[in-house]
């Protein structure tokens, strides 16, 4: 099955990272673009690691940590995702808890979770099918912008709710180290080179060793 | 009128998804070639592609000024109104101490949206006519560079979420400057899904021999 498929890297050919033009890698620098040519994204596991392990860091403050703080009539109270999802959902407002839930908690903590899982696949510590990966993959780098919804409803809140007296509302430590885990997630999934999973594939389908070695940074 | 890849180039293309080498064939327009080991769309051949992709960029240009001129929301409380655009958002975080999460906002809904609509418009208009603008390299990268980082969708999303938190402290209405929003944000997808990035340079790379 394998033989039918000659990947570029094995003609020592190399996609632009940039303009998607395919040429010889032994050009360095692409003679449409002249962006740097790379067979794979360079160090691109322990790159994604390294964002990811800081996303992951920072998952936990940015949901214990208040991102609004409510004065009302002098009472101060501190929001976090969390209660704010759950004061929708006390209120009946079931659709809107459950975007915030989705965008907010689950995104980026399938994110990092789908991210490990493609990091350990790339590296050849768990073998699931590579379609399956790349839909996971593409999944990942859709999903993860939308998680920053909550920084814009902190930024719309703050913005709009500043009535003096009767009620102001400022953005708390949580959204600063939220807004980080959004931009680190995304940062760790454009890091990370799919076609890893394929070089990993085809690893295990030959017996004999590829005769061009691919750049393995695991 | 427009086919693409050249018939007769002889190009090759590689999938970005698992790097099989494919033979560049010429497509008819509205048509994608697919990788024949993961299935993933390689490169597609967007209709009227350089004409779509300057008029909806163009489009998007005319109505991000008019969401910097009308305001999203407006709000009535006890004699006070208060109404929200994008740098009003972005200056109350900043006047908050976040300084961070104000820029965040400037970059992800204001500044990203120039760089693509204006980018696309700056290298596609004068490619309809064969010709390419000085650095259009460079402005070619920089779109391509900035389209994960165009958050127009997540912010309407976020007014939406705003409107049901607000509907609890008073009555608030959509004004002029969301519908302007909407608009940009369609038409900022519409212009990169108007051209494909391999046809852009492609084009680009003849334009300029």
């Amino acid at each position: 099955m394998k033989a039918s498929f000659i990947k570029a890297a094995e003609k020592g050919l190399a996609s632009c990272h940039t303009c998607g033009k395919v040429s010889d890698v032994n050009l360095v620098d692409c003679p449409r673009c002249s962006s740097h040519l790379y067979l794979r994204k360079p160090h691109s596991i322990i790159r994604s690691i390294a964002l990811m392990a800081a996303a992951a860091a920072l998952y936990i403050p940015s949901h214990i940590l208040p991102i609004l703080t409510v004065t009302e009539f002098g009472q101060v109270t501190h929001n976090t995702i969390i209660s704010g999802m759950i004061s929708f959902w006390d209120t009946g407002a079931y659709p809107i808890a459950i975007v915030i839930f989705t965008a907010s908690i689950l995104i980026p903590f399938l994110k990092i979770g789908a991210l490990s899982w493609l990091c350990a696949a790339a590296t050849g510590k768990v073998n699931p099918s590579p379609s399956t990966l790349g839909k996971v993959y593409w999944l990942t780098e859709l999903l993860g912008r939308w998680s920053m919804v909550d920084i814009f409803v902190v930024g719309i809140l703050v913005s709009i709710v500043q009535l003096g007296n009767y009620m102001t509302i400022i953005p708390g430590p949580g959204a600063l180290a939220f807004a980080a885990v959004v931009v680190l997630t995304m940062l760790a999934a454009m890091q990370f080179d799919p076609r890893l999973l394929w070089d990993r594939l085809d690893h295990i389908n030959n017996d004999s060793p590829s005769s061009t070695e691919l750049p393995n940074d695991s | 009128m427009l086919t693409w890849p050249k018939p007769g180039s002889h190009g090759k293309s590689a999938c970005h998804f698992c790097d099989t080498l494919h033979d560049a064939i010429a497509l008819k327009e509205g048509s994608a070639a697919r990788c024949t080991r993961c299935d993933a769309v390689i490169y597609q051949n967007r209709p009227a592609s350089l004409v779509r992709a300057s008029a909806f960029s163009l489009t998007a240009l005319i109505l991000m000024v008019l969401t910097h001129l009308f305001p999203f929301l407006t709000m009535d409380v006890a004699s006070l109104s208060r109404d929200l655009t994008l740098m009003g958002a972005a200056n109350a975080l900043i006047e908050a101490d976040a300084p961070i999460l104000g820029t965040s906002i400037i970059l992800f809904t204001i500044v990203a949206p120039i760089i693509l609509a204006g980018g696309i418009l700056y290298v596609c208009s004068p490619l309809m006519f064969g010709k390419s603008p000085p650095i259009a390299r460079h402005i070619a990268k920089w779109i391509y560079r900035t389209e994960p980082w165009n958050m127009v969708e997540v912010f309407i999303l976020g007014v939406l979420v705003s409107l049901l938190k607000l509907a609890k402290v008073s009555e608030v209405q959509f004004d002029f400057g969301f519908w302007a929003f909407f608009g940009v944000m369609l038409c900022t997808a519409a212009a990169i899904a108007g051209i494909d990035r391999g046809e852009l340079w492609d084009r680009l790379e003849v334009a300029e021999k």
